[in-house]
């Protein structure tokens, strides 16, 4: 059986030609397989044929991870500091550029426009790079085809950069749809989508010509991303520069969220999280048919759930009310996903001290059930009358963005990488040092949207004393409101994104060490400790 | 796993479920709505119609694309939920909730998404007397405020200036240095040195914009609350 044996071979790790080796950053003490060497060599060969691309899609993706920290950390400062400058001033002084900067971040710099800038960098940039990075090396891997015209891949992948620098540019200059997470400018969605196009339309003839159907839920997943994302792009970009009646340019902005948010990015992060635990562990997964169930209530669901954003807003009720059912109803996707995830990974949890690849993708996977947990507990009306309207939704996506699937993706990135470079990550302290800054750093962000935004939503819900005095009592100020949510955006922007910020550009030199091949000789992977060493 | 038929079929059928539902049928629903016609008996023409259709002036359109470009729809929405939802209404952000009708003439409704100031819904008729000012607003003084075009240059110029913790961000760059001249300008923000700071174009068309917002009109569908009875 084609399952077993690619699970079985998973680690082998034997290195078929000098310039194609097939390192393996799984645990140890797996024994080679003979038998398969065929196999190894024909994984080499298919690892070489996705080089060109999956590298540029990473180098790219983590060229927008920094530049969206940075914009982050900009956006946090902010929001406590409004006229914050970054860097040293006497050093704008000494090169006469004062005017300049002070200019610059007043105008550009404002929250208003860094913040969709930040959201645009992430979303576009980061996230949607390294998923469709990710995805291009799993979709070779798993329908076991070499990849052909890689050029066409690269075009793709250049597009959809040009497409997320315009738009970050734009709205920093102050072009704005005034639609959130859809803010780019139509120009830089046109090149996204033409970007999009060379990929996916790319990726699915490649699905197309498959050699094996490979039994790996990972499949559907890809496929399921690939084939919604323009979708719903396409949709939404249609319908909002249509002539619509009202607010109806709002529901499509929230329904549109909804397969950004669970469609795109969530089915890209649990398709690499499902393939890279079973792979690292040398196991296969827990429960195939929970993993099917999963996989089709999280698509059907998937795309109902946004509206809860809009209650007690002026759209139709129904519409809430129905995203309120669907996202109870999410409970099901969520649990068949950690139990999954979770009995998978039984008693064999202490591979985590040696995988970097499964420390990243599992803790993923924990912030995964936390992401989608808060998501269905605020989408309750009890609870979304104290969170509606403050940062928690933010804290909300950002335990998606940055819990789940940055981690998720980062693991895929330290498997993948090696295995197209032909050398092994430099060091483990680094790796270490990115777990500890993405983790903790990403947890106090999120943490602090959410508390913060909770802190604002109780003191918003603060009914006031009596009726007949509500234009005249003064008990209530809003600067109150934001001293609480001031101070804890402080300690998110001097703890949350200093620390997260730091590790992703260790992340980021450790990476370009790579790609310059300097690194430990290939076929000893980089674990995080050696087996048997106390952790 | 599925064959490729059957994954496709299926992604397609989530696809075509979720777009009806969210979609295909709020726009049946909402293109439907007209505005609130009141007839009055023995008259040949309504009595009163809302919301209008007013053609806005190109200085409108522009003040609510310099709202937008700033993005201050990130901390600013424009909705009032039901008091069932959160207490909107008893805050004096407006005298009943937003619905649908409110916004049917609009292209592209900012009704925001998060509060990090207060809601502007019904920024203008707010100020309509200066008596029914949002009274969260005021920490210390004791007047009422009078929120007219000055006032706003005010803020857009340094919200800090009135209220200390105010983060909301300073937009020098609507406002222009010039030579005082024959005489201070009445929209003047600051003066220093023998020059003001004047409003551009673009602050008066926001400041006009954001005075133009209005959604007080009573509907059916959402009565006025009652509550100034008690006084």
């Amino acid at each position: 059986m084609t399952e077993s044996q690619n699970i079985l071979t998973a680690a082998t790790p034997a290195a078929p030609t000098a310039t194609t080796p097939e390192p393996s950053t799984a645990a140890p003490k797996i024994q080679p397989a003979q038998s398969a060497n065929a196999e190894s060599i024909e994984r080499a060969i298919i690892d070489q044929s996705a080089k060109g691309p999956v590298l540029t899609f990473f180098s790219t993706a983590i060229f927008w991870l920094i530049v969206s920290t940075f914009l982050g950390y900009v956006a946090s400062r902010k929001l406590h500091t409004p006229n914050f400058i970054p860097g040293p001033e006497w050093l704008y002084s000494i090169l006469g550029v004062e005017g300049i900067v002070r200019s610059i971040f007043d105008t550009n710099f404002t929250y208003g426009r860094v913040w969709p800038a930040y959201n645009t960098a992430l979303i576009y940039g980061w996230c949607s790079l390294a998923g469709m990075g990710v995805a291009t090396w799993l979709i070779g891997r798993l329908c076991r085809v070499s990849i052909q015209s890689p050029a066409v891949l690269q075009l793709g992948a250049w597009f959809w950069n040009a497409g997320v620098a315009l738009g970050v540019v734009m709205l920093l200059a102050g072009y704005n749809t005034g639609l959130e997470y859809f803010e780019l400018h139509r120009a830089a969605r046109a090149c996204i989508f033409v970007g999009y196009l060379f990929i996916g339309i790319w990726g699915l003839i490649l699905f197309r010509y498959k050699r094996t159907a490979a039994p790996y839920i990972s499949v559907s997943y890809l496929v399921a991303g690939f084939f919604l994302f323009p979708w719903f792009f396409g949709a939404a970009d249609l319908l909002t520069s249509a002539q619509l009646p009202g607010v109806m340019k709002n529901v499509i902005n929230a329904w549109f969220q909804g397969g950004l948010f669970n469609l795109w990015i969530g089915t890209l992060g649990l398709a690499a999280a499902y393939y890279f635990i079973p792979k690292v562990i040398n196991q296969p997964i827990y429960s195939y048919n929970l993993s099917k169930i999963g996989f089709w209530s999280w698509v059907f669901l998937g795309g109902l759930t946004a509206m809860t954003k809009l209650n007690g807003g002026p759209v139709p009720a129904y519409l809430v009310t129905l995203s309120i059912a669907a996202s109870i109803l999410m409970i099901i996707p969520i649990a068949c996903l950690t139990v999954n995830f979770s009995r998978t990974m039984a008693g064999h949890t202490d591979k985590m001290a040696y995988s970097p690849t499964l420390r990243f993708t599992y803790v993923g996977t924990v912030f995964f059930a936390i992401a989608a947990g808060l998501s269905v507990l605020g989408a309750l009306r009890s609870v979304n009358s104290f969170t509606g309207f403050t940062t928690w939704d933010y804290g909300v996506k950002h335990a998606l963005l940055i819990g789940f699937f940055s981690m998720v993706m980062f693991g895929a990135i330290y498997y993948i990488t090696p295995r197209l470079v032909g050398c092994e990550w430099l060091s483990r302290t680094f790796i270490k040092l990115h777990f500890l800054g993405t983790a903790y750093g990403g947890a106090t962000i999120i943490a602090l949207f959410l508390i913060g935004g909770l802190a604002t939503g109780f003191t918003l819900h603060n009914p006031t004393v009596d009726v007949s005095a509500a234009y005249t009592a003064r008990e209530f100020t809003f600067a109150n409101v934001m001293q609480d949510a001031g101070a804890y955006q402080a300690v998110k922007s001097y703890i949350g994104y200093t620390f997260f910020g730091l590790a992703q550009l260790i992340f980021a030199i450790h990476f370009l060490f790579m790609r310059l091949r300097i690194g430990q000789p290939a076929g000893e992977p980089t674990l995080l400790a050696n087996p048997g060493e106390a952790h | 796993m599925e064959t490729p038929s059957t994954l496709f079929t299926g992604i397609l059928g989530a696809f075509i479920v979720s777009t009806a539902a969210m979609v295909l049928i709020p726009h049946s629903q909402l293109s439907g709505l007209q505005p609130q016609v009141v007839w009055d008996e023995g008259q040949n023409a309504p009595s009163d119609v809302y919301p209008s259709k007013i053609e806005h002036s190109l200085g409108h359109r522009h003040g609510e694309r310099i709202f937008v470009e700033n993005g201050c729809f990130y901390c600013h929405t424009q909705q009032i939920r039901d008091p069932q939802f959160g207490p909107d209404i008893e805050r004096g952000w407006g005298p009943r909730r937003s619905v649908a009708r409110d916004y049917i003439y609009q292209d592209s409704p900012l009704l925001g998404a998060t509060r990090l100031g207060p809601d502007l819904a019904n920024y203008g008729w707010r100020d309509a007397d200066g008596k029914r000012f949002w009274r969260n607003e005021l920490p210390q003084a004791a007047e009422s405020i009078v929120r007219n075009e000055a006032f706003i240059y005010k803020h857009l110029f340094n919200p800090r200036a009135r209220i200390s913790d105010s983060n909301c961000p300073s937009n020098p760059t609507l406002f222009e240095q010039r030579e005082i001249g024959s005489g201070v300008s009445p929209g003047a923000v600051k003066i220093e040195n023998g020059k003001q700071w004047v409003p551009t174009a673009s602050a008066r068309n926001l400041a006009a914009y954001l005075l133009s917002l209005d959604r007080s009109h009573e509907l059916r569908e959402a009565p006025v609350a009652k509550k100034e009875a008690k006084k």
